[in-house]
C-alpha cells in the first residue's frame, strides 16, 4: 500500500445535532454512492455524509502556469521549502504554450520546471497537453481516486473513477501539506439511455443540460454521476466531453461508472500502482435524478453570451463566422479530431473562415498524424496548434471587433476569446467543421447527407 | 470561542456575488483589493444606503443560490465592511472556499430565511453547527466546520493559515522539517 502515513491528526467533524443529526442517522441507515466512498477513502473514514465536512489527504494535486507567480508568492511568503510529498503534485503548463518574445510566459516555465526540479515534484512543460489529458494519460488518475486541481472541468478525469475536486488558491495547501478540508459532494443520478443518433454529438447533451440546470441550484455543490446504458454506447472520448463540461450545470464535480473498456484504459496507464474500484451501494441514495435519452439528442449551438443559451442549430444556421476552433479540455480529443475530420476531408475551408485545431495533448497529437487527420485538417485549410489551451481562452485567435467564431471551447462570455464586442458561439466538432467549410452557422446533417447521397 | 453574534441585513434568492453583492465589472483595479471601492459597492444593488448602514459585528442572511459567480473580492468588500459571517439557504463550494480564504464563514443552512429578518439578532456556532435567533429563541442545524475550516476561519484566511502550518510541519519531526527529507 502505497498509502503510509495514513495523515490527519485532526479529528473528523462533529455531526449535527437536532434536524441534520436526524438526517444523519436516516442516511447513516443507507448504503454509500461512488461518490462518498471516494471522499471516505481519502479522508480516512468508514463513511462520509453529503454536505460533511472533512480533512482529506488527496492522491495529487494539479496546478498549471498562469497563476503560477501568485501560487509561488504565497508559497514564499509561507516560507516553503520542500513539499510532504512532491510525488503527487503534477505541474502542467498549459495555458501559455508558447515562450513567445515580450510576454512574461517563458518566466513562468522556467521558474515551474526549477520549482520541480527543487522539490522533486512531477512537471509537465508546454506542448504536453492539457492537464485533463495529462493526468489520464499518466496514469495519475485513477479509479477511486481523489484529485485537488484548479479547475472544475478536470471533472473529466472521473471517465476513469477519478474524482476532480477544484479549487484555486488552494492548491498551494495540498501541494504542499498534502491535506486540506472539502465537503462531501452531494451524490446526483443522471441516467443515459440510447445511444447518438448520426450528426449529433455529446457535446449537444453538455449543453443541453447546461441549458437545463444551470440557472437552478439543483446541482449545487453536487459530484453528478453518470450511469445507466447509454453510457457504454459512448466511447471514453465522449465520456470525457460530457464530464468536463458538468460543472457548468452548476455541479461541483462529476464521475462515470468504471466499466470494462474504462478499465482496460485506466490499468494500462496505471503502470502498476494502486487504485480502488468503488460501486453504489444498491440502497444508496441520490439527493436528485434525471434521464436523458441519447437517441432524442439533435445538434445544438449555444448562443453568446450565455452559457445556457443552447437553441437547437435550426435557430440560428445561416449565421456568418470569420472563425471556427476545435479546442479546449470538452472537445479535442481522438473522436471529436476524427468528427471534425470526417467533415473536412476532402472539403476546404470557406475563404473567408480562419480555422485552428488544437490536439488536447502530445499523445492526441502524434495519434492525429499517424491516422492521417492532420493531413486533412492542413489540406482543409486549417491551422493546427500546440496542445493546450490555445484559442479557448483568447491566446491564440483573438477574436476583434464585431468578429463571429463558432468552436467547441468551453466559454462563450463576451471577451473570452478577444473582442467584447466579438460573438463566441459554441458546438459540437463536426458542426464547427461543417460551418467552417460553409462559412456560416451550419447543421452538420446537412454535409452528412451529401456524403450519404454520394455513397 | 466559535460563536459568532450579530445583527442581520436579510436578503432574498439568487443573490451573485460578481453581480450583488459587488459589481465585480466596476472594480478599478483588479491586481490588488481596492477597500475603498469595494466598500463602496457593498450590496448597493439591493441597497443603495447599504454602505452606510453596515456595521462591524453584523451577519449576511440570504437565499438559495447565494454568491454565485464570485472572485474573492466579494469577501473582502464584505470583511472589511465588518461582516463576520454569510448564512443562506443554499450556496456553492466555490464560494464558500473563496471567502473562507479571505477570512469570512459562509454557511449553507435550509431553512435560515424563515428564522431570520432584516434586524434580528443571530448566534451561530461554527463548530457546533448551529444558529439560533436571539430575538425569537428559535435554533438551526447545519453542517458544522471541520478543524481544517475552523482554522482557516481563526487565523484569518487562507495565507495566514498556511504559514501556520507550514511553520508547524517545519519543527523537527514534521512533515516538512529538514531531517524528514535529508
Amino acid at each position: 500500500m502505497r498509502r503510509v502515513k495514513r495523515r490527519s491528526r485532526l479529528a473528523p467533524a462533529r455531526e449535527a445535532r437536532g434536524a441534520a443529526d436526524r438526517e444523519v442517522r436516516r442516511r447513516l441507515a443507507m448504503g454509500q454512492t461512488i461518490t462518498q466512498k471516494i471522499v471516505a477513502r481519502a479522508a480516512g473514514l468508514e463513511r462520509v455524509e453529503p454536505g460533511q465536512y472533512v480533512n482529506v489527504s488527496p492522491d495529487y494535486t494539479c496546478c498549471q502556469d498562469i497563476s503560477w507567480p501568485a501560487r509561488k508568492r504565497i508559497m514564499e511568503e509561507a516560507g516553503v521549502e520542500r513539499l510532504a510529498r512532491p510525488d503527487r503534485l503534477v505541474m502542467v503548463v498549459d495555458h501559455t504554450t508558447s515562450a513567445g518574445m515580450g510576454t512574461v510566459y517563458h518566466r513562468n516555465h522556467g521558474e515551474m520546471r526549477r520549482f520541480a526540479e527543487a522539490t522533486g515534484a512531477n512537471y509537465y512543460g508546454p506542448g504536453s497537453g492539457l492537464r485533463h489529458q495529462v493526468l489520464v494519460e499518466e496514469g495519475f488518475a485513477r479509479p477511486g481516486l481523489l484529485v485537488f486541481t484548479d479547475e472544475p472541468n478536470i471533472a473529466s478525469i472521473g471517465v476513469v473513477g477519478a474524482m476532480n475536486l477544484a479549487i484555486s488558491t488552494e492548491v498551494v495547501v495540498t501541494s504542499v501539506l498534502n491535506e486540506n478540508w472539502m465537503m462531501v459532494p452531494r451524490p446526483v443520478r443522471i441516467t443515459l439511455t440510447g445511444a447518438l443518433s448520426p450528426g449529433a454529438s455529446i457535446r449537444d447533451l453538455a449543453q443541453i443540460l447546461i441549458r437545463d440546470y444551470a440557472q437552478t441550484d439543483i446541482l449545487s455543490q453536487a459530484c453528478v454521476q453518470y450511469d445507466g446504458p447509454g453510457v457504454a454506447t459512448l466511447s471514453l472520448d465522449e465520456r470525457q466531453s460530457l464530464l468536463a463540461c458538468t460543472y457548468h450545470a452548476g455541479a461541483d464535480t462529476a464521475l462515470m461508472p468504471v466499466d470494462a473498456s474504462a478499465l482496460s484504459y485506466a490499468r494500462a496507464r496505471a503502470g502498476g500502482r494502486d487504485f480502488e474500484l468503488f460501486a453504489d451501494d444498491p440502497d444508496a441514495a441520490f439527493d436528485h435524478e434525471a434521464v436523458y435519452d441519447l437517441s432524442a439528442i439533435e445538434p445544438m449551438v449555444t448562443v453568446p453570451p450565455e452559457l445556457f443559451g443552447a437553441v437547437g442549430v435550426g435557430a440560428v444556421s445561416g449565421r456568418r463566422i470569420d472563425q471556427a476552433a476545435i479546442a479546449s479540455c470538452a472537445s479535442a480529443r481522438m473522436d471529436d479530431l476524427r468528427e471534425a475530420a470526417s467533415i473536412l476531408r476532402g472539403r476546404r475551408v470557406a475563404p473567408h473562415v480562419t480555422m485552428y485545431v488544437t490536439p488536447a495533448s502530445r499523445e492526441i497529437y502524434a495519434e492525429a498524424g499517424r491516422e492521417g487527420l492532420l493531413s486533412i485538417f492542413a489540406e482543409a485549410g486549417a491551422t493546427v496548434l500546440a496542445p493546450g489551451c490555445t484559442t479557448c481562452w483568447g491566446y491564440e485567435g483573438y477574436l476583434n471587433d464585431g468578429e463571429v467564431s463558432v468552436s467547441t471551447h468551453q466559454m462563450n462570455y463576451n471577451g473570452r476569446n478577444g473582442s467584447r464586442t466579438a460573438s463566441v458561439y459554441l458546438a459540437g466538432p463536426a458542426l464547427v467543421a461543417a460551418s467552417a467549410v460553409a462559412g456560416c452557422i451550419t447543421d452538420p446533417r446537412d454535409l452528412l447527407a451529401i456524403e450519404g447521397r454520394a455513397a | 470561542m466559535t460563536a459568532i453574534r450579530g445583527r442581520v441585513w436579510a436578503f432574498g434568492d439568487n443573490v451573485g456575488a460578481d453581480d450583488g453583492i459587488i459589481q465585480f465589472s466596476q472594480v478599478p483595479d483588479l491586481g490588488s483589493y481596492d477597500v475603498p471601492a469595494l466598500k463602496a459597492m457593498l450590496f448597493v444593488l439591493l441597497d443603495p444606503d447599504f454602505p452606510q448602514k453596515v456595521r462591524e459585528g453584523d451577519i449576511v442572511v440570504a437565499g438559495r443560490n447565494f454568491g454565485h459567480h464570485s472572485h474573492p473580492h466579494a469577501g473582502v468588500a464584505m470583511r472589511e465592511s465588518g461582516i463576520k459571517a454569510c448564512i443562506c439557504e443554499s450556496t456553492d463550494s466555490a464560494f464558500i472556499r473563496k471567502i473562507l480564504n479571505v477570512g469570512l464563514p459562509v454557511v449553507p443552512c435550509p431553512g435560515i430565511t424563515a428564522l431570520a429578518e432584516t434586524g434580528d439578532a443571530l448566534e451561530l456556532d461554527l463548530a457546533g453547527g448551529t444558529v439560533r435567533s436571539l430575538t425569537s429563541g428559535r435554533s438551526l442545524s447545519f453542517r458544522p466546520y471541520c478543524e481544517g475550516m475552523l482554522q482557516v476561519w481563526s487565523l484569518g484566511g487562507l495565507a495566514p493559515a498556511l504559514r501556520e502550518r507550514v511553520a508547524a510541519a517545519r519543527q523537527p519531526g514534521g512533515e516538512l522539517a529538514a531531517e524528514a527529507q535529508a
